[in-house]
């Protein structure tokens, strides 16, 4: 589904619709910074892309095409890449080969599904209740909070915290696998 | 090492003076395989994060609508 029926909204300074936008967004931004991993953070670039886009949303035309917002989101978040990349001083032709891959069209994905919803929460209440405490406060702190932090509030050292969070999400993984979601490869 | 790539998993980042997104700082502690397995578990996470989300938003897209509901537009 065309994710610009929120850009009129966005481009009215509308921030939950921006948020909507965001949901289908995200993801294919994210795989399209793939070619980058190795390279450049890509969460930050990610987020840098984003709130740049949502600066200059009340400017986009849309040309014909479905998700305007959308490719012009993955333009800014490449060029930030590219950009991150010169700054490192990688070798040029390293740099054109990954812009080569970045290049290439953005990945088609579904909305989130709301089966893959529920089973989450399944699986997340299965969680023993330390790995279930920490990475309920990681999702909680929606990127706002470091993790020493986090730690700090969750009574646990760094290290400890750091291994629960990583133990849930891998209880977690294997519970959906086991539930039938199958992660796309990479 | 595996503490490091699970600081990089997470969606908070540090600002420079400008207000601009910065690299988390363990990601320059790791090499490209580390990297690379940072960006898988960080898709897995953001996955699990909207799934667990009343709205379907990630630590990603919680943390850029923090920024962008405490900034004016140019």
């Amino acid at each position: 589904m065309d994710l610009d029926r929120h850009l009129p909204e966005i481009a009215s300074g509308d921030a939950a619709a921006f948020g909507r936008w965001l949901s289908g967004a995200e993801p294919r931004l994210r795989g399209g910074l793939r070619p980058f991993a190795t390279s450049v953070d890509t969460e930050a670039v990610l987020q840098e892309a984003l709130l740049r886009t949502w600066n200059v949303a009340p400017r986009v035309q849309p040309d014909g095409r479905p998700d305007a917002l959308l490719r012009l989101a993955a333009r800014i978040a490449r060029n930030l890449a590219l950009s991150e990349l010169r700054r490192a001083r990688v070798e040029p032709t390293e740099v054109q080969r990954l812009e080569r891959l970045a290049d290439q069209e953005l990945e088609q994905r579904t909305e989130p599904d709301p089966l893959l919803r529920r089973l989450i929460h399944r699986c997340r209440e299965a969680l023993p209740a330390q790995p279930r405490r920490a990475i309920a406060l990681r999702v909680d702190a929606c990127g706002g909070v470091s993790d020493t932090e986090l730690a700090e509030r969750a009574g646990m050292s760094l290290n400890t915290f750091l291994q629960n969070v990583r133990r849930a999400r891998l209880l977690l993984v294997e519970c959906l696998a086991r539930g039938g979601f199958a992660w796309e490869a990479p | 090492m595996k503490d490091l790539i699970e600081q990089v998993v997470s969606a908070w980042r540090p600002r420079d003076l400008d207000g601009g997104v910065r690299a988390h700082p363990s990601w320059y502690d790791l090499d490209e395989a580390q990297r690379e397995e940072a960006f898988e578990e960080t898709v897995r996470q953001r996955t699990i994060e909207a799934g667990l989300d009343a709205e379907g938003l990630s630590g990603t897209a919680h943390a850029v609508l923090a920024r962008i509901q405490g900034i004016r537009r140019p």
